[in-house]
């Protein structure tokens, strides 16, 4: 027979991280090398329990291990967030289709992101960092609901000494020592100016955040055409057969999760 | 080429046929046809020319519930008899999803691989059927290995591949070529059958196609009208020899990482459903609308096939009486009337 799709593989868990209070990075190093792109996403299984889908927030270019950014939210997440470090899970993939990063060469790339939507942001800069002169300006915007909410609270003093990369963070709520914006996401794009003939949008957060986000870059002067979003649906397979993950015509495991926006723009609902 | 043989002779090759191959065909049980597993001895009572099975023809190649992340035994060498061409449109769809793109599934492939296919024209077609409302016909052209026209006292048959081929080689030299005139026959029995289907449809005759139905009246608040009766029990979705998708649930025991395959219904209320109780298509009207979406725009704007063969089978299964054809018709008067 010819090989299984379906099989997922070992990984041990080698470190937890806790990057919250419902929010943690699991560092998995799987018994065999799954290789990504940057926006591609991993079906992680515990058995008995269940299968979802996260895509991965280091670097592709480490590939002995993987991190993975998780927010307890459910069943299968809560399960993951009550296992220890050296515990065995299952992983399969990876699936989908990433960011193109040459349609981002010699370009200033917007990079809008909320809450734990950071995860596979992280990815992305790590990998535009890797590859910084083939990029014109990277401008990361990111907001949390508190100081707290925030995650990769110890890399961003590296980032912020980071040639060509600009950071601006906001929270919905602030707290005594915050310093910087309080406000919706969205209100730091007011605060940036970008060169919009010659810029691409990076979208990944919340639902409520990926709308407000697109309409406010679409306000500003961005062409649907040059803002990516990463699509959050409801995965089974992950191969483009379960049927769970619909997007219209489309299957986001498999033309997605990274979309353009013209692509998917006319489709009925697609912010819910 | 097409040949004819009588029934007798077609009787006996099948019963030597039968010892290395299990063979479904459809069989009488409750005023209803469903497919069976035959025994030699029962290979005479096969029923041919009538209607399509109850059961629809995706259950031989995709199961209801199958482990998949351990493989149990090889497919057996397997022939269904009988099969309409409702059935043979609807598996060009599966073979889209499970033989195509990036992933094959394996367990798809063999039980594909490892079945003839002898398909037969449908010259008693039920009131529920529709297919002529689809552009299609009563009776198959191509994607069969094998097809049995029943005639007089015998069978025209038709090989439609190279597996047909070879499986008639061994009584090829005993077949007669068909006289014209059992041709013309047969295509006047294709003929009437096909009226038949056009009459009994006459009433859900819309002036657009289908697709441009369900994409135009996207808003029609008949779509929340029609969806009233509907239990949410999934037994559209089920029966319906077009609908592939799956669910992968993770068990207890077998194997290492043990998941089941298991049909699933996008009609109900989780399909959808993302982390934190987000859902995309939370009523219920808006799922049955999606299937009426999937259906006529989105598979043919992927494969250039409408996923739906007018097989009627959804009709007879509803719980809640929605009749497709009637829905259909309902959302298209606004602009025809």
């Amino acid at each position: 027979m010819a090989e299984n799709p379906y099989l997922p593989v070992e990984a041990k868990i080698e470190k937890i991280i806790d990057e919250t209070s419902n929010i943690k990075t699991f560092v998995l190093k799987p018994s065999r090398k799954i290789k990504f792109e940057t926006g591609q996403f991993v079906q992680l299984t515990i058995p008995g329990i269940g299968e979802a889908p996260f895509t991965p927030s280091s670097s592709p270019y480490q590939t002995e291990k993987i991190e993975i950014t998780i927010m307890k939210v459910g069943l299968l997440t809560g399960k993951l967030h009550e296992m220890r470090e050296g515990e065995i899970i299952g992983i399969r993939g990876s699936y989908g289709q990433g960011y193109p990063f040459d349609d981002f060469y010699n370009k200033e790339v917007l990079v809008l992101g909320g809450g734990v939507g950071m995860a596979p942001l992280r990815s992305l800069l790590l990998t535009l960092l890797k590859n910084v002169d083939k990029f014109r300006r990277i401008v990361l915007c990111y907001g949390a609901k508190t100081p707290e909410d925030i995650v990769y609270k110890d890399a961003f003093p590296e980032w912020k000494k980071k040639r060509k990369l600009e950071i601006l963070r906001s929270v919905d709520k602030a707290a005594p020592g915050w310093e910087e914006t309080e406000g919706l996401v969205t209100v730091l794009l007011d605060k940036v100016k970008m060169d919009l003939r010659n810029s691409v949008a990076v979208v990944c957060g919340p639902p409520i955040m990926m709308k407000f986000g697109t309409l406010k870059l679409l306000d500003l002067g961005y062409k649907p055409e040059n803002i990516y979003l990463s699509m959050e649906k409801n995965m089974s397979c992950g191969l483009g057969k379960c049927g769970h993950c619909a997007l219209g015509k489309y299957y986001v495991c498999k033309d997605g999760p990274v979309f353009k926006y013209d692509l998917i723009k006319d489709v009925p609902d697609i912010w819910l | 080429m097409k040949f004819y043989i009588n029934r007798t002779d077609w009787g006996k090759f099948l019963g030597q046929i039968s010892k290395t191959y299990r063979i479904y065909a459809p069989q009488e049980i409750a005023n209803e046809l469903a497919y069976q597993l035959l025994a030699p001895e029962n290979v005479a009572q096969t029923i041919y020319g009538t209607y399509r099975a109850v059961q629809p023809f995706k259950t031989f190649f995709s199961l209801p519930q199958e482990k998949v992340t351990v493989v149990t035994s090889q497919p057996e060498k397997t022939i269904v008899l009988g099969v309409k061409n409702c059935d043979l449109k609807a598996l060009q769809i599966l073979d889209k999803i499970f033989l195509e793109g990036d992933f094959v599934d394996p367990f798809y492939r063999e039980r594909r691989e490892n079945t003839l296919i002898i398909s037969s024209d449908c010259y008693q077609p039920k009131d529920t059927c529709f297919c002529t409302l689809l552009d299609n016909n009563p009776f198959p052209e191509k994607d069969f290995d094998l097809n049995v026209s029943p005639i007089d006292n015998g069978f025209l048959l038709e090989v439609g591949s190279p597996k047909g081929e070879s499986f008639i080689a061994s009584i090829r030299e005993d077949l007669k070529e068909a006289t014209s005139d059992l041709i013309e026959e047969k295509e006047n029995k294709r003929k009437e059958a096909k009226k038949r289907v056009v009459e009994v449809n006459r009433e859900f005759e819309t002036k657009r196609p289908f697709s441009a139905i369900v994409k135009d009246e996207y808003a029609s608040p008949v779509w929340e009208e029609v969806t009233k009766t509907c239990v949410e029990c999934g037994a559209c979705t089920n029966i319906c020899p077009s609908c592939y998708c799956f669910l992968l649930v993770d068990t207890e025991n077998g194997g290492k990482f043990p998941k089941v395959k298991f049909w699933d219904s996008c009609q109900h209320t989780g399909f959808a459903r993302v982390a934190a109780d987000v859902n995309p298509r939370a009523k219920l009207y808006e799922r049955l609308r999606n299937r009426y979406l999937c259906k006529y725009e989105y598979r043919p704007e992927n494969f250039g096939i409408v996923a739906c063969t007018g097989c009627g089978r959804c009709v007879e299964a509803c719980q809640g009486k929605i009749d497709k054809r009637e829905v259909i018709k309902k959302l298209s008067e606004k602009e025809e009337k």
